[in-house]
């Protein structure tokens, strides 16, 4: 076998997975973040946009995964850390972070990233269920983890989290 | 026989003595009797003798009286004058001689009357001349009265001188056969003497001499230590008998020492010796010579122990001795190899001093040349110090325009984080439109290639940007250091001049310290080849200290081996 016939199949090859792909069912297109060194992902039907953070507004009594709140071309945001809610380590709040805004019905937040990745697609059907050495919270919010483990975060969930309600009264 | 010796000497002998007092005793008295014949004879020729010179006296008195009567001259009476007085003299003197003798007293009676007569005729002749009457005189004389007289004087004479010598020849015949018998006596009496005593001692002889001959050989052997003789007395009651018995007993009590002897010459030293009596001097001293044996013999087995155990230590302690010796020569070696190694470095060392005193005066010549140096570099520091100020200058101008370029970096970075966020704001638009906006999402890719590219670029620059921060800033401080490490340094020449002037000085200083140096090196070197010198004799001393050891060791062991020997023959030893 010469070189010619080798680069041909591997190209042949490559093409043929390139059609599998293609061929592949259900695909969801999502969005790539980084919390503490762990890659998350959000589905893109419910995002927005994202923005960088700039000037964060803390709210007085509120729980510690509300940052506070942005204004985002007029709309006045509350900013959620994801981090907080999933007990992670967060080491600070800096310019570099950003928020990926979501929308689900009528409400909408902002999420707080440490880096955006970006937009890629990801097979339904190579998403393993919530692992079982996941528990609490962290199995609750998870749609699922891919090949690269990255966890896919079901946001239906989240919003339906009854500790994300803030209701505090203080008195003055 | 039951006779002892000395009767037996006494009765020889005493028969001998007899015989021999028989001979003298006759001797003695035929003797007598000679010196008696001899005697007489000279006592009648002396009666003799007087009577004759009473004779011839006589007659000179008749030749004075004749002389006279014929001449009257008075000078012929001189005579007559001495010749009275000897005539009686002299017959006074015979009939004291012949006193024994009556008969001749009675013959001299007569004579001396007819003598008184004689003379008294003479004397009346005589004085009948002196008074003249000569004729008268002459008658008388002619009477012949005087001549009468003379021979009755004569013939008394005679008789008396016949009568001597009869009684003389009579003493004398019986003096000869005194003679003769006693001749004889004592050559009987000698030969039956000797024959006597011949006797005797043949007795004797066979009686004492045999036996105690027998008795000398054997005191003969007993003297050359033969103690096997038999003595017996035979069953004699005499001294002889009683001799060869005490001889006998005496053999046997020194056969039984002499057996004791032997068995404790054996080794056999638990003999009891009984002396025979308090008084024996050989078993008294024999038992105390066997004690004291015994006693010695016991300390001996002491000391042969003691000397084994003392041996068999000097043997260890000369072995240790000897090895110790062998590492002491063998320390010695090593030291003299040391030493040996010591003297070459010393030899080098001086070597070296010598180099350094050479050195040291060369560098005594640079350090001259150095001084001149120094001025120079105080004016090249000078010049130095100028640049490095303007370095500084340079350098703080190039640290502001590297602030500028930081600033346009934060910019670009800035506008490259927007166009990510573009781009994936685009992305997710284009996701939201479906089929519609797969061509937008490409786009919305390419635009976020490029942000991201730009932003690796920003990065880049800021890195780069950093070390030329860095670096500048680093320079600048440099600088900073440089200019005062110059003034410093300025400084540091004008002391180093100075030092150097010092310098200077020490080093010619220092010159002669090392030819001091180089000449005390020299005299080490000289004691450390003495030292060397030394350390080789002591090598051979060590040596020779090896050998001697060995050989004491040896002579240690021989003394070892001479202990177990002694005690071994001690062992021998029944006590």
């Amino acid at each position: 076998m010469n070189a010619k016939q080798i680069l041909r199949e591997r190209a042949r090859a490559l093409a043929r997975r390139e059609k599998s792909a293609a061929i592949q069912g259900a695909t969801i297109e999502v969005l790539e973040f980084r919390l503490a060194q762990e890659r998350y992902a959000i589905e893109c039907r419910w995002i927005q946009e994202v923005h960088s953070l700039k000037d964060v507004t803390a709210v007085p009594c509120t729980p510690p995964f509300l940052v506070g709140i942005v204004n985002v071309r007029g709309r006045i945001l509350a900013v959620l850390d994801l981090k907080k809610f999933l007990d992670l380590p967060s080491p600070g709040i800096t310019d570099l972070h950003c928020i990926i805004l979501v929308r689900r019905n009528d409400c909408e937040v902002g999420i707080l990233a440490d880096v955006i990745v970006g937009v890629r697609s990801i097979s339904v059907d190579d998403l393993q269920l919530s692992l079982p050495t996941l528990t609490g919270v962290r199995s609750e919010c998870i749609r699922g983890v891919t090949a690269e483990s990255v966890v896919v975060l079901d946001l239906e969930r989240i919003f339906s989290d009854p500790r994300i309600i803030v209701h505090e009264e203080v008195e003055a | 026989m039951k006779w002892s010796v000395g009767t037996k000497l006494g009765t020889g002998f005493g028969v001998v003595l007899v015989v021999f007092l028989i001979v003298g005793a006759v001797s003695y008295y035929s003797t007598t009797q000679l010196i008696a014949a001899s005697d007489l004879r000279k006592h009648t020729y002396d009666v003799l003798a007087r009577l004759n010179e009473m004779l011839s006296s006589l007659q000179e008195v008749e030749m004075a009286r004749r002389g006279y009567l014929l001449t009257g001259d008075e000078s012929y009476l001189d005579p007559y004058g001495s010749a009275l007085p000897k005539i009686d003299k002299e017959l006074q003197e015979v009939k004291r001689l012949t006193a024994d003798n009556p008969r001749q007293q009675q013959r001299l009676d007569v004579l001396s009357s007819l003598v008184s007569e004689r003379v008294a005729l003479t004397k009346e002749t005589i004085e009948l001349r002196r008074s003249g009457n000569a004729e008268a005189a002459l008658q008388i004389v002619k009477t012949g009265k005087g001549k009468s007289l003379l021979d009755a004087i004569r013939k008394a004479v005679n008789d008396i001188e016949s009568d001597e010598l009869e009684t003389l020849q009579k003493w004398t015949n019986e003096a000869d056969n005194n003679g003769i018998r006693t001749k004889w006596t004592i050559a009987l009496g000698t030969v039956f003497a000797i024959f006597l005593a011949a006797i005797a001692a043949l007795l004797i002889t066979r009686n004492i001499a045999r036996p105690l001959q027998g008795l000398t050989t054997a005191a003969r052997q007993i003297t050359t230590g033969d103690l096997n003789i038999k003595i017996s007395s035979n069953g004699r009651g005499d001294e002889v008998g009683v001799l060869a018995n005490s001889f006998g007993q005496m053999a046997q009590s020194l056969r039984t020492v002499a057996n004791s002897a032997s068995q404790i010459a054996g080794g056999d030293l638990s003999v009891v010796v009984t002396p025979q009596s308090p008084d024996d001097a050989l078993g008294n001293a024999f038992a105390g010579m066997s004690q004291s044996l015994r006693q010695q013999i016991r300390d001996l087995i002491e000391g042969a122990n003691v000397l084994g155990s003392a041996a068999s230590e000097i043997v260890a302690s000369t072995t240790q001795l000897a090895s110790s010796a062998s590492e002491t020569a063998t320390a010695v070696s090593e030291t003299t190899t040391t030493v040996e190694e010591v003297r070459q470095t010393a030899e080098v060392a001086n070597q070296k001093a010598r180099n350094v005193a050479d050195s040291a005066q060369k560098a005594a010549q640079a350090s001259a040349g150095g001084r001149k140096s120094t001025e120079d570099l105080t004016a090249g520091m000078r010049r130095i110090r100028r640049q490095m100020e303007g370095i500084a200058e340079n350098m703080v101008a190039l640290s502001e325009r590297s602030q500028t370029i930081g600033e346009i970096i934060a910019t670009v970075e800035d506008l490259a984080a927007q166009s990510n966020l573009l781009a994936v704001n685009a992305a997710i638009e284009a996701a939201k439109a479906g089929e519609h906006g797969k061509g937008f999402t490409v786009v919305a890719q390419e635009v976020k290639s490029l942000a991201e590219q730009s932003r690796q670029a920003t990065n880049q620059v800021r890195t780069i940007l950093n070390d030329i921060q860095k670096a500048t800033t680093a320079a600048v401080m440099a600088t900073e250091q440089g200019s005062k490490a110059v003034e410093a340094g300025e400084q540091q020449v004008g002391n180093a001049a100075a030092t150097i002037q010092l310098l200077t000085g020490n080093v010619s200083e220092a010159a002669q310290a090392a030819t001091q140096i180089a000449t005390s090196s020299q005299q080490q070197l000289v004691g450390t080849e003495q030292v060397a010198g030394a350390m080789e004799s002591i090598k051979q001393a060590s040596v020779q200290n090896v050998a001697s050891a060995k050989q004491l060791e040896s002579a240690a062991r021989n003394v070892d081996q001479l202990g177990q020997s002694i005690k071994q023959m001690v062992a021998r030893y029944r006590i």
